[in-house]
């Protein structure tokens, strides 16, 4: 398997729940060693699309493939997933380690040691005998990812993941996906409404919208598309340029269409800028200062200031 | 199939309310038994045979034990969402579903084969093993409910596959339950007074349908011990409730949305 090999493709998938068309014709393509963040707002159709990739239900229409098989050859495929949907879920009456050595014996992992060595990777070693009823939400959160993590999976797939968990939680799950990506090369397909930690970990993002999957991009373009620089609207760009790198000494700077000039440097002190070019005859029209996280990104591309 | 049943037993064994449930069957049971010992040291002189012979009479309460057997083994799995946990890893549902059923039919042989014995063995400790005339020898009665636990067996397999198939339909535990009464204990008394009231060659069908009922038949077992034919009726009908309620109950299954 290569590195751009599919681990998950979509090609117009659709759902439908009576009239609700929840998925509208997706299409996406998750690669080997992605992790991909899938951003929407509430009912964009993010669940519903994992609930399908996991079997939970059925496509109404369109092709699912899970590392290249589709059709009912896709069931045994799942088994090299991890997966965490909305909230994780156990027997309440069963303490962590005997919940997730419930889920060992099903799935026939060997090796008993494999619960221990999860819980300690999740930071739930030492719950002891209390029950998962008593557990917190972050606590909750950490025992469906170890579960998630139990067979050693291939892709993770991770809804609403940091849901619950503390600042310190969040540092070390995150620090649990980038070991997970890096070392072991699993594909991590996670959805999150909190955006600025998406980013963080995120090498490709997918934005859905009302059922569809609205673009997909790499984290490097999307960062190259969210740069900030100051936009210095000029009477001669050639000669802005020109006077970018001789009286500021940069060529972090690009030459646009309409006499447009985006410079990536001096962004801490303006005025450098505008004084080289006003000191070598180059009218300064206008100059403001550009750029957007992935949030303002997603609300722009969606179209409205509504919330992701 | 094997690494299904031995997680459902791992979590059987967790499950304090498996204990709880057979102790107080077998506290039931004591106090039954306790009873004609006590009622022994009074008036009467009820032997072994003449107490052990009423467990003829209890059929019914295995088809409600099928409810606590499929309960305690389905664990609230509607309720606490946990059957996404088993689908979404790639578990075939024919598995999940066949997996369940075996479990609970385990449970209910366990908690059969512990509460007889449990029950048989206190009357032969606590009562005479003769009595006066007109009461069942031990020998005799040692017979009768021998009969009557072979040809209860299948009818209560019938239902506990009943119970399975309502609890993989419904999309809730009480409502399976309310599916389960539904189908084992009011429907046969419905198809009887419908097949009454309609009458004619119809009305005859329903009133054979009827006869073909799991709690028709265990009530019939009681005034037919000794009777082969009647024995083998009730495993055919107990084979097609099994094989019936599966099928219909994988179907749905395979059509269910995991919630």
């Amino acid at each position: 398997m290569n590195a751009n090999t599919a681990v998950m493709a979509a090609y117009g998938l659709k759902k439908a729940y009576g009239a609700c068309l929840a998925l509208d014709g997706v299409n996406m393509l998750v690669r080997r060693g992605d992790i991909y963040g899938l951003v929407g707002r509430n009912g964009a159709g993010k669940t519903t699309l994992m609930r399908l990739v996991t079997g939970q239900s059925e496509p109404t229409g369109g092709e699912l493939e899970l590392f290249g098989a589709s059709g009912r050859d896709m069931r045994l495929q799942r088994r090299r997933t991890g997966v965490m949907i909305e909230i994780p879920s156990f027997s309440p009456f069963l303490t962590a380690r005997e919940n997730l050595e419930y889920y060992r014996l099903q799935r026939g992992i060997p090796g008993r040691q494999v619960v221990d060595e999860v819980l300690e990777q999740v930071d739930l070693k030492d719950t002891g005998k209390k029950k998962f009823k008593s557990f917190s939400l972050g606590m909750k959160q950490r025992l469906g990812l170890a579960l998630a993590l139990m067979n050693r999976p291939d892709l993770l797939i991770l809804d609403e993941p940091i849901n619950g968990l503390d600042p310190e939680g969040v540092v070390e799950f995150r620090q649990i996906l980038r070991t997970l990506n890096q070392e072991r090369q699993t594909t991590i397909l996670m959805s999150s409404h909190i955006l600025s930690e998406l980013s963080s970990v995120a090498t490709r993002y997918g934005f859905m919208e009302q059922g569809r999957i609205l673009e997909e991009i790499s984290a490097e373009a999307l960062h190259d598309k969210c740069r900030t620089c100051l936009r210095l609207e000029v009477d001669d760009a050639a000669r802005a340029a020109a006077l970018l790198q001789t009286e500021l000494g940069t060529d972090k700077f690009e030459v646009l269409p309409g006499n447009v000039v985006q410079l990536y440097d001096c962004l801490d002190d303006p005025k450098r800028a505008s004084y080289a070019l006003a000191r070598n005859g180059v009218a300064l029209l206008a100059m403001e200062q550009k750029g957007a996280d992935l949030e303002a990104y997603f609300l722009n591309l969606i179209g409205g200031g509504r919330h992701a | 199939m094997l690494n299904y049943i031995r997680a459902e037993a791992y979590k059987l064994l967790c499950r304090p309310y498996t204990y709880i449930t057979l102790a107080v069957m077998l506290a039931l049971e004591g106090i039954f038994a306790e009873g004609f010992a006590f009622h022994n040291s009074h008036s009467s002189a009820t032997p072994f045979g003449g107490a052990i012979v009423n467990i003829v009479g209890m059929g019914v309460i295995g088809f409600c034990m099928c409810m606590l057997t499929g309960d305690i083994v389905f664990a609230g799995q509607y309720k606490n969402s946990t059957l996404k946990n088993e689908v979404s890893f790639g578990l075939s549902r024919t598995r999940i579903y066949l997996g369940k059923l075996i479990a609970q039919t385990l449970l209910s042989l366990v908690y059969l084969v512990v509460m007889m014995a449990f029950f048989i063995g206190l009357c032969a400790i606590c009562l005479p093993m003769e009595g006066p005339a007109g009461f069942y020898s031990s020998g005799d009665a040692l017979f009768i409910v021998g009969y009557f636990l072979a040809a209860a067996l299948p009818l209560w397999l019938g239902a506990q596959a009943a119970m399975c198939m309502c609890l993989f339909l419904t999309s809730g535990e009480m409502t399976s339950y309310f599916l389960y009464v539904g189908l084992v204990f009011v429907l046969e008394t419905v198809v009887d007074v419908v097949g009454l009231l309609v009458g004619g060659g119809f009305g005859e069908l329903l009133l054979n349908i009827r006869r073909h009922f799991p709690g028709f038949l265990m009530d019939a077992t009681k005034s037919l011990v000794g009777d082969w034919g009647h024995m083998g009726k009730v495993w055919l009908v107990g084979a097609f409730w099994v094989a019936a309620c599966t099928a219909i109950g994988l179907y749905g299954f395979h059509k269910k949305e995991i919630k």
